[in-house]
């Protein structure tokens, strides 16, 4: 067909993939914040998304409540025997929190790792391609939102702010395959062990904690939270459970798959979380590049 | 008046598509696939292949670079592919007639090229690591099928409003 490709239309073929690798080249590149025509668009289509979003949930909500009343027999039996666990707990932390505080205060120490303020916010969409796994809340620069802050629901951590608007946000959850995505994890034990969470396996959905050094046991069952060495979360977020060990492709090191606690899906309501303590100035750290506004 | 009717229709696709990943829990299909909506590429397609070209190029120019911004915060994926594959299938369209049927199977074919086309480059540029072949059966497959449903489901009264709006273009 030598009518097919006709010049002009090559000529419009090659300008638009030269078009397409400059823009991708250009999203791609680390921001640190998007470009005003972007956030603008973003929160005009966020203030669209909430308007929908609202009577979404309520017809959502309905048709969960059916199905919550069906089984609350069932849920009501097992709660009680919680409840009665909860009590002898709730004493326990008391004195705990009490002898904390104590021992802090003698040391004069007074703000920990583990301090963080949390924020409330409501999901108004969710990113239909399904490869970038993406949510936007409703909350933005004006509520106090930051870039990296971590994100959880009641069930463990779901992933980290990455880029804040006006009004909404974009959160990136654990589950996206993304290779800056690493997040500082303890896996508990008789000795904690230290190790990144980097990436995840769609297959097995599993998160993977890398580079843990062979020497080290870690079984099935053990629980892994954040450690708050990363600079930007705050230490004893929970992630998930150990389900898995194995050796990685040389036998120097272990990968752990690690079974997230909070599910990926359904998410209506979640957490903003803003650490207390201060931030290490990155500078100080020997990698002073751009960061100014994290 | 009529005039916004067109635009508000993919913007409600736009939204239909967030609307339905967040609301259709997972368990409903099985753990083990991921659907992906693509509402608004349908409705393109069908533009294309019943209002014509330009219009099916135009809207998926502006639509993709919108999804591009507002999802993916990947300019030029979706700003790419939208109207190149909408190019493509009035291409195919030319060739064919159009009856609903031949529609129906065409824009099915354009969402097949449009989840490869998507799979290739964000595979080239590190967003995922899976294989093609659990790409193949863990994605392709379901997702065709829930498009299909909802080609079946909207095509109809898609090609009606598409129609009528030819012909108000023409009383014009």
């Amino acid at each position: 067909m030598p009518q097919f490709f006709l010049n002009k239309r090559l000529i419009v073929l090659l300008v638009s993939i030269i078009v397409l690798v400059a823009l991708i080249g250009f999203s791609l590149r680390e921001r640190s914040k998007l470009s005003w025509p972007e956030q603008f668009l973003k929160d005009t289509a966020g203030l669209v998304q909430s308007l929908v979003s609202k009577p979404a949930h309520l017809v959502a909500g309905f048709f969960e409540n059916l199905q919550d009343l069906q089984n609350t027999y069932e849920e009501n039996k097992e709660l009680k025997s919680r409840l009665e666990k909860l009590v002898s707990l709730e004493a326990q932390v008391q004195e705990l929190k009490k002898d904390n505080k104590e021992l802090r205060d003698i040391l004069g120490e007074e703000e920990t790792l583990r301090d963080f303020e949390p924020l409330q916010a409501t999901v108004i969409g969710r990113n239909p391609d399904r490869w970038h796994e993406m949510i936007i809340i409703n909350k933005g620069k004006t509520n106090g939102i930051k870039k990296n802050m971590a994100v959880v629901t009641a069930h463990g951590l779901i992933g980290k702010v990455k880029t804040v608007n006006q009004f909404s946000s974009t959160v990136q959850l654990l589950s996206a395959m993304d290779p800056k995505n690493r997040i500082s994890a303890i896996v508990q034990g008789e000795t904690n062990v230290f190790g990144l969470v980097e990436g995840y396996d769609k297959e097995k959905k599993a998160l993977l904690i890398k580079a843990i050094p062979s020497g080290v046991e870690i079984k099935k069952g053990q629980n892994v939270i954040t450690s708050g060495l990363g600079g930007v979360f705050p230490q004893g977020l929970p992630i998930g459970k150990v389900i898995d060990v194995k050796p990685d492709q040389y036998g120097l090191n272990q990968t752990a798959l690690v079974e997230p606690g909070a599910n990926f899906y359904d998410l209506e309501n979640i957490i903003v979380i803003t650490r207390s303590m201060a931030q290490p100035n990155l500078g100080d750290m020997g990698e002073g590049k751009e960061e100014e506004d994290l | 008046m009529k005039k916004f009717l067109l635009p508000l229709l993919f913007l409600i696709l736009f939204l239909l598509e967030s609307i339905f990943v967040q609301y259709i829990p997972p368990e409903v299909f099985g753990q083990n696939y991921i659907l992906a909506p693509r509402f608004l590429f349908g409705g393109i397609l069908l533009l294309t292949i019943y209002a014509g070209r330009k219009y099916g190029i135009i809207y998926g120019a502006i639509f993709g670079l919108l999804f591009d911004i507002v999802w993916i915060e990947i300019i030029g994926i979706y700003f790419f592919l939208f109207p190149l594959i909408a190019y493509l299938i009035s291409k195919i369209m030319h060739v064919l007639q159009t009856n609903i049927i031949v529609a129906f199977l065409v824009s099915l074919v354009g969402i097949a090229l449009l989840e490869l086309g998507v799979y290739e480059m964000d595979f080239l540029i590190h967003i995922t690591t899976l294989e093609f072949k659990s790409f193949i059966t863990m994605r392709f497959y379901p997702t065709l099928i829930l498009n299909a449903v909802f080609l079946l489901i909207a095509g109809y009264p898609l090609k009606r409003h598409f129609e009528s709006f030819v012909e108000s273009l023409r009383d014009e």
